[in-house]
């Protein structure tokens, strides 16, 4: 799986999965860490957007709800999905910064 | 403004994604939706989650659609045991002061039928309470957090009862002679049944069958419009998460199968009747007086139907189970 599945969700999604690398939260408190984290505020409909999708690759699960709130947390295959993607990325980062500086 | 349109955004969306998401995203709304542009957001969602339906994409919420099954098999369940109540009534119509009662206690094969027939009654009510009893404090406990205009509806069953109980005590003070209405006697006796004691007989069947159905139809409707998968109960203090469809289905089929056997003991009832009492068969010993077999008739009809649709819900929620 590619971060081309999630479409326009899929820098959404690599958020939502680095804020549950975090620990488990709900969906407002996700919207907070992530804007924390990168200043980026994600909107509902968008946050709502990527969660599903995630949700569906099983790289998210639901945990018992608490009152009206539902938390998630990365699943074992969500974790490994992250850890791959950011390698790349950093392998990408490394060699444009690497670039730039030549 | 944006505070007026806060609860109709989340109706924007898709159905089965709204069982899924709706509870969560709504308490999300509660706290984040301050601008405009969160709102063009949430419609930007909503016509997202309408494409992702419209490609057919395999999404999450198709396990909704698992749910919505589940739920439908529960209410069809419930809505067949309700005919099959009412078919239950007329049987004991049929057998209340007619020959066979007295047949039932030198018949031991007759008798066993019987019992049967009551103690599968009784499994399957105690299934449906036990089964639908998560559902409904479910549906009491989001009520207090989120009201409902529909919730009033649940009242139409209690209410149904009170009718009914009215309308038995208003017949049993006409037997006692306390009320008396012109045209019905206070006693009768075989063979004289005027038309205003059948009239009265027939009221009370009327407000039976009207109150089972519109009870039914009170409860389908809160139920289907009940978009929760799960409920975290704390029983003896200890957290209980609950899949309230799922922990549903095997009350169903209890309730189901019991339909069944008592369709089976009925027959079997009304074989070793007949066989004994053929005459009665071809007399009026229904309620009121009518046809005996018409009645027989109609209550295995009934009771067939009921239990045919209840075991046609139980395929559909099967199929849901094994495809989540």
């Amino acid at each position: 799986m590619d971060t081309t599945e999630f479409g326009r969700f899929s820098d959404p999604a690599l958020l939502i999965l680095s804020s549950l690398a975090g620990g488990e939260k709900h969906g407002y408190a996700m919207m907070e860490d992530i804007e924390e984290m990168t200043g980026v505020r994600l909107g509902p409909g968008t946050l709502y957007g990527a969660l599903s999708r995630l949700e569906q690759y099983g790289l998210i699960e639901a945990l018992p709800a608490k009152e009206r709130r539902q938390p998630y947390r990365l699943t074992a295959q969500g974790a490994t999905f992250l850890r791959n993607y950011l390698a790349s990325l950093k392998k990408i980062v490394t060699l444009g910064l690497k670039r730039l500086e030549a | 403004m944006i505070k007026q349109i806060k609860p109709w955004l989340t109706r924007l969306y898709p159905r089965p994604w709204r069982e899924r998401y709706a509870a969560e995203f709504d308490a999300l709304l509660e706290q984040c939706l301050h601008s405009p542009l969160d709102v063009v957001d949430v419609l930007l969602g909503a016509m997202d989650a309408y494409l992702q339906l419209l490609n057919g994409e395999e999404v999450t919420w198709r396990m909704m659609n698992m749910l919505n099954k589940l739920r439908t098999t529960i209410l069809i369940v419930f809505a067949a045991l309700i005919g099959f109540i009412i078919a239950g009534f007329s049987l004991v119509g049929l057998a209340d002061d007619s020959p066979m009662i007295p047949l039932m206690k030198t018949d031991f094969a007759l008798a066993a039928a019987w019992r049967i027939i009551q103690a599968g009654a009784v499994i399957a009510l105690l299934a449906v309470v036990i089964g639908g009893a998560p559902l409904v404090l479910t549906i009491f406990r989001r009520a207090l957090t989120a009201p409902r205009g529909d919730l009033g509806l649940l009242l139409v069953p209690g209410f149904s009862f009170l009718a009914l109980g009215f309308y038995f005590g208003f017949i049993i003070l006409v037997g006692s002679g306390r009320i008396q209405i012109p045209g019905v006697l206070p006693a009768v006796q075989p063979g004289n049944f005027p038309p205003g004691n059948r009239l009265m007989l027939a009221g009370l069947a009327l407000v039976f069958v009207l109150g089972a159905i519109a009870s039914t139809l009170a409860v389908w409707r809160v139920v289907s419009h009940t978009d929760v998968e799960q409920e975290t109960f704390r029983p003896l203090g200890r957290p209980l998460t609950v899949q309230i469809y799922s922990f549903a289905f095997i009350p169903a089929v209890i309730a189901s199968v019991s339909m069944l056997i008592m369709l089976i003991a009925t027959l079997a009832w009304f074989g070793l009747t007949f066989s004994a009492l053929p005459q009665v068969y071809t007399g009026y010993f229904g309620p009121w007086q009518t046809s005996t077999q018409a009645w027989f008739l109609g209550i295995v009809a009934v009771m067939s139907l009921s239990t045919i649709a209840a075991f046609f819900g139980l395929a559909r929620g099967r199929s849901a189970r094994l495809s989540k």
